[in-house]
């Protein structure tokens, strides 16, 4: 057993589980702000740039807001629980698998408008952006369910995993929301 | 021993053989490139006829192969083969022992970092049977070159995001087991010098690769979902417009590569200096000299080494603010390397300094690291930099830093703890032949290079720059450069028999062969699965060498 797993260590304060995931959360807000950095370049030595509502339709977003945050906050609150409430992750992981239905409907709407990545540079990041965003929900649904498959393990261990999947997820929350900032208002 | 193991001392060994062998294949591949430059226009010996007439006609390299052949030598030493040697092999088998830790904080995540690296591998080199061939637009991939280039290219893209994937995993997991699996009683000051260099790497490895993920991810759109994020408007190719929708910049990518490669050079130069900082202090059997100077300089390096990429790009057209932000804070990252090369060498002051063979690396290292860090002064600042940079000053310069400096840290660190890995000593004498054939060879294919640099000769052309007059006179120098490259690789048989011969006749050794002072000379060799039967418990600072008054000339960690 590798030590503090599930203790803390005393003189750190935090288990490894909590370390690694705010280090791992630390990468990826050095992936998304190299892309913002990119987003910000591009838009800057753009000679015009169109407002984000008037080339894509706000509903689908709104809906697909409302979607992510009430998915995050349930795993969220499942933490606050123990044992961990499985069917609370469960809806949740239905919640984050209807945000990637609508957003696969979405791309289908643009596409048949004739919206697509090689449109402008404009579409090229809101294709890339949300694009590697979903690949986060879907990253996040998997890892929901390895927390339902591991339940029979140690409780104490499938607590820090569901309290390292709710910093996860406000991730993936904050991104959406600077996502929905920039291309869609 | 399991292939799918998540011991961490299998994965470092995997890592080990793994990148060696990468590293023998980016050797040959620049090999045969050398080769090319001393006679452009005879065929190549040996391999000349089996090369296919996508990459030679009669035996004589063509230009695209010449252009796969050095896109992927520096593709591959940089991220298959010294990396992954330094932090994947040395990192994942020694962080955990000389922390006095059973493995690992997540040893699973430490398996997966594996297998994603080789996939990596793999796939990178899968370019080579594709049409058009591998990556052909250098290391550095700059666009719009490498967006028009053949799918190769995309293979080469691929196969970043994965070996990205696989250096968060590890960097992630390293970081954790510094911070939470030290043995009790070992506090930060009393880590020995590797592992703060482990730790810090780390942590560049953590914040500066995303950057190039970042830059991948949108190139890769570029290629296959026809963006321009790198690619402006109006370009023309062949006489032809380019139909694609513009408004890109090329030299974003240039800033997203640079933020990363340039804390990369530091990730290829910290774990050898925590390499060589070890072994000094066991051949010296003095405490190293200013150790808080020395961890004090590795931190500050790593914070200013996301401050200075853009001294890359001096060729861009960047403004002189610019321009002065990024001469000044390259001017300041240079002092903490001088800081720690001086330490070492002020710790060699008034040893009775043991020459074995890990030592005689350690040594040469501190010159020819000297001379790579010396060399990069005039690149740094931008007057000088314009006229140098694309000479073969600059392939000179950090070839210094990378191949007599980080490669023989690394050799020396293979011959230091092989006993610890097999239990047996490597043959010195063997190690010797290798280490002067070594020191003589790579000096005779890099010194040339900064004299070729500073008569100017440009380093991207395919027949040497024969076809200019002012470059002809360089035919005698790289014809010496081609015979030391062949040199070098014929003086790397005795590494490879000394390493096969002694894993199955060394003289077996005892678990502390060197008296060192360090954790994982506190349990035998090779270590058992769970590294320590107990947990050791740490009592003192990690150079107790010729403490006055002990029994012997070191005290282990472990030891009241």
């Amino acid at each position: 057993m590798i030590p503090y797993t599930v203790d803390r260590r005393a003189d750190t304060g935090v288990t490894n589980v909590t370390l690694g995931i705010w280090l791992f959360l630390a990468s990826e807000v050095m992936l998304f702000g190299a892309l913002f950095s990119a987003y910000a370049l591009l838009r800057v030595s753009a000679p015009a740039w169109p407002a984000g509502r008037t080339v894509l339709d706000i509903t689908p977003a709104l809906v697909n807001t409302g979607l992510l945050v009430v998915s995050s906050a349930l795993v969220w609150r499942a933490t606050r629980v123990a044992p961990v409430p499985m069917g609370r992750v469960a809806i949740s992981t239905l919640l984050a698998l209807a945000f990637l239905a609508f957003k696969t409907l979405e791309y289908r709407d643009d596409a048949a408008r004739g919206l697509l990545p090689e449109t402008s540079t404009f579409l090229a990041l809101y294709f890339t952006l949300t694009g590697l965003h979903a690949l986060h929900v879907a990253g996040g649904a998997m890892a929901n369910v390895w927390l339902m498959a591991g339940r029979r393990v140690d409780a104490r261990v499938t607590a820090g995993r569901a309290r390292a999947l709710a910093l996860y997820w406000l991730f993936v929350d904050a991104v959406w929301l600077v996502i929905f900032t920039l291309f869609y208002l | 021993m399991r292939v799918f193991s998540t011991d961490h001392k299998v994965v470092g060994l995997q890592y080990g053989l793994t990148s060696l062998v990468f590293l023998l294949l980016g050797f040959l591949l620049i090999l045969t490139l050398r080769w090319h430059l001393a006679w452009p226009a005879s065929p190549l010996p040996l391999i000349g006829g089996i090369l296919g007439d996508t990459r030679a006609i009669d035996g004589i390299l063509l230009p695209e192969f010449y252009n796969q052949l050095g896109a992927m030598h520096g593709t591959i030493m940089v991220f298959l083969a010294v990396v992954p040697l330094a932090v994947g092999a040395f990192g994942n088998y020694l962080v955990p022992l000389m922390i006095g830790a059973p493995d690992m904080a997540f040893p699973r995540l430490n398996m997966a970092s594996y297998w994603t690296y080789l996939a990596a591998g793999i796939v990178m080199l899968a370019g080579f049977v594709l049409p058009g061939g591998a990556a052909n637009s250098g290391w550095t991939s700059y666009p719009p070159l490498a967006i028009l280039a053949s799918s190769g290219q995309t293979a080469w893209l691929a196969g970043m995001l994965l070996l990205i994937a696989s250096s968060l995993f590890s960097s992630v997991n390293m970081i954790v087991t510094i911070v939470q699996l030290r043995a009790p009683g070992l506090t930060f000051m009393r880590l020995p010098f590797f592992i703060w260099t482990q730790l810090v790497t780390s942590f560049l490895l953590l914040l500066a690769f995303p950057a190039l993920q970042a830059a991948a991810i949108l190139q890769l759109m570029d290629r296959v979902a026809g963006t321009s994020f790198f690619l402006p408007a109006g370009l023309v190719v062949s006489g032809e417009p380019l139909h694609v929708s513009g408004g890109g910049s090329p030299i974003l990518w240039q800033h997203l590569f640079w933020f990363l490669a340039h804390p990369e050079v530091y990730v290829l130069i910290l774990p050898a200096l925590g390499i060589v900082a070890e072994v000094i202090a066991n051949i010296t059997r003095k405490p190293l000299w200013g150790y808080r100077a020395m961890v004090g300089s590795a931190l500050f390096m790593a914070v200013m080494s996301f401050l200075v990429w853009a001294h890359h790009m001096f060729l861009t057209g960047m403004g002189p603010t610019m321009s002065a932000f990024f001469q000044v804070t390259t001017m300041i990252i240079s002092v903490p390397s001088v800081v720690i090369v001086s330490a070492l060498l002020l710790s060699l002051y008034g040893g009775s300094i043991r020459f074995t063979v890990p030592g005689l690396f350690a040594l040469a290292f501190l010159p020819m690291f000297g001379i790579g860090g010396l060399t990069g002064l005039p690149l740094g600042l931008a007057a000088s930099d314009i006229p140098l940079h694309d000479t073969y000053y600059v392939v000179g310069h950090f070839h210094y830093v990378v191949a007599p400096g980080t490669l023989f840290a690394l050799f020396a660190g293979i011959y230091y703890w092989f006993p610890k890995v097999t239990g047996r000593d490597m043959n010195p004498l063997l190690g010797k032949l290798h280490f002067w054939g070594s020191l003589i060879g790579m000096n005779g294919i890099f010194l040339p290079m900064l004299f070729q640099g500073l008569h100017g000769l440009n380093r991207r052309l395919y027949d040497g720059g024969r076809s200019y007059e002012m470059f002809s006179t360089f035919d005698g120098s790289f014809r010496g450069q081609a015979w030391s490259a062949v040199f070098l690789g014929v003086v790397q048989v005795f590494f490879v028999v000394n390493l096969v011969w002694s894993l199955a006749r060394g003289r077996r050794v005892s678990g502390n062969p060197w008296n060192a002072t360090t954790l994982e000379w506190a349990t035998p060799s090779p270590p058992p699965h769970d590294n320590f039967a107990t947990t050791p418990v740490v009592h003192r600072g990690p150079y107790d060498y010729s403490v006055p008054g002990a029994p012997q000339d070191f005290v282990l960690q472990s030891e009241r």
